[in-house]
């Protein structure tokens, strides 16, 4: 859910825009010492950015009868940590803006404020907690994807709240009208990108298992022939 | 043909070759006209310029600028017609100016909307990106978002070709079976990605690349006459704007 161009005041385009900077602008340095580091990330690191637009093409067919598309942030914070998802996150609604009219230039800042910067945010955290607490690799994904869906769509309902406050009840009145009007697409699309987010990672854990251990997602396993020689150590030969 | 019917409209259209700066010009200056002028006859004439433009000298065709305006057009009106919903100890009404609040924030938002896709429709993202050095965004983060549109057609042609197989074999057919297919439609697409990246990576390194994609921007001059003239626009707008206001 982006705010579309022109929809908020000149004063909160720029309010959001400062608001964010400040995140974003972190995630360039760490893209930018990444890439010094290891000149190939850039190619994997627009890679990703590429895979984060395109998962917005996939369709999710919905409870409520109309189909909405995965944001992929909470997916992103999983894999490259939310600093470089903040850059990632603005670059791709740039690319929705002027790809597919998806969002607008001066909202830039607001969208990516609730999209590259909160979403995956409390995703990540949500991830970290679930894993903390004993959850497995699958439940702490479904976490981040639907809490980095259900938090962006807060923040966008509390943006568009402060932005135009109810007339009676002002901005209260306003936050309960759009958190209840976007509610309808955005609950059943949170657990739809959760389920889908589940999916993905059991064909990952199979199919691209190095990726996730180079990316820190998983942990890395011993070589086959790495263990029986840190095992018979001690013992001698068995 | 790339997949994306706005980017395929910018390469084709007929200010492909003027020069990036002077198109952010116009549409920049049209989109902040459009929001902070008043909604009439302001935002009004400012969409209506807009489209002009776009299907006029640009020449983009009218469907693509149609389908591509009526993309936001869901969410301006439904937030629009929220905002103007009042929520009172009687339960809901309308606010006391409903019609003409919500008429503003829809003409705000469809005119700045007409303008930015004044922009899209006419200048293909890779014009653009190189625009980003001269506001000093660093050059790796700049890579990386030309990489990013470099590589998301290659994606989206394997996510159309392996959703199509997916649908000749059923994969689609309820929604269990869409859910799964979806999933390993990501990942598909998602470790193919990262082959990509690699093979890309490998290659260039092979020869002598290893600081990336380095390519010469075109050179396409500005006019001084077409700055001009963006400029006498934009001042008349703004004048009609704030008088007939």
């Amino acid at each position: 859910m982006h705010i579309a161009e022109g929809f908020l005041p000149p004063a909160h385009a720029i309010g959001w825009t400062i608001a964010a900077a400040p995140f974003v602008v972190h995630g360039a340095r760490a893209v930018v010492t990444e890439v010094r580091e290891n000149p190939e990330s850039t190619l994997l690191l627009g890679a990703a950015g590429a895979f984060t637009f395109v998962l917005s093409a996939i369709k999710l067919p919905s409870i409520t009868g109309s189909s909405s598309h995965p944001t992929g942030t909470g997916l992103g914070a999983v894999l490259f940590r939310p600093p470089v998802m903040a850059l990632l996150g603005t670059v791709v609604l740039l690319f929705q803006a002027l790809l597919l009219a998806h969002g607008g230039l001066t909202t830039l800042g607001a969208n990516a404020f609730s999209m590259a910067v909160v979403g995956p945010w409390a995703g990540y955290a949500a991830y970290r907690l679930v894993r903390r607490s004993g959850g497995g690799l699958l439940p702490g994904v479904f976490a981040a994807m639907a809490v980095a869906d259900l938090a962006t769509y807060v923040t966008t309902a509390l943006q568009l709240a402060w932005a135009h406050p109810d007339a009676a009840s002002g901005f209260a009145g306003a936050a309960a009208k759009f958190l209840s009007v976007f509610a309808f697409t955005q609950v059943p699309l949170a657990i739809g990108e959760g389920l889908l987010g589940v999916l993905l990672f059991r064909v990952l854990v199979v199919s691209a298992r190095p990726e996730l251990e180079r990316l820190g997602v998983l942990r890395r396993t011993p070589e086959p022939d790495e263990a029986p020689v840190a095992e018979a150590a001690p013992g001698g030969e068995r | 043909m790339t997949g994306l019917a706005i980017d395929d409209a910018a390469w084709a259209s007929a200010w492909r070759l003027r020069s990036p700066a002077d198109k952010l010009l116009l549409s920049g200056g049209l989109v902040l006209a459009a929001l902070v002028l008043p909604a009439w006859p302001g935002s009004v004439l400012v969409g209506l310029a807009a489209v002009v433009l776009a299907l006029g000298p640009a020449r983009v065709p009218a469907r693509t600028f149609g389908r591509a305006v009526r993309l936001p057009l869901a969410f301006i009106l439904i937030g629009a017609l929220t905002a103007v919903v009042q929520v009172g100890d009687g339960g809901l009404g309308w606010a006391p100016d409903a019609a003409a609040q919500a008429g503003g924030l829809v003409a705000h938002a469809v005119a700045g909307s007409a303008a930015v896709l004044l922009l899209a429709t006419t200048t293909p993202m890779s014009d653009l990106l190189p625009a980003l050095h001269r506001l000093r965004v660093p050059d790796a983060v700049v890579e990386v978002a030309s990489v990013t549109y470099r590589m998301l057609f290659v994606l989206l042609t394997s996510l159309s070709t392996i959703r199509e197989a997916q649908a000749a074999r059923m994969g689609h057919a309820s929604i269990r079976n869409s859910y799964r297919s979806s999933g390993m439609l990501a990942a598909a697409v998602l470790t193919r990605s990262w082959d990509r990246a690699r093979r890309l990576s490998d290659g260039l390194a092979g020869r002598g690349m290893e600081t990336g994609l380095r390519v010469l921007p075109e050179v396409l001059p500005s006019s001084p006459r077409f700055v001009a003239t963006t400029l006498a626009g934009l001042a008349a707008l703004v004048t009609v704007g704030l008088v007939g206001a």
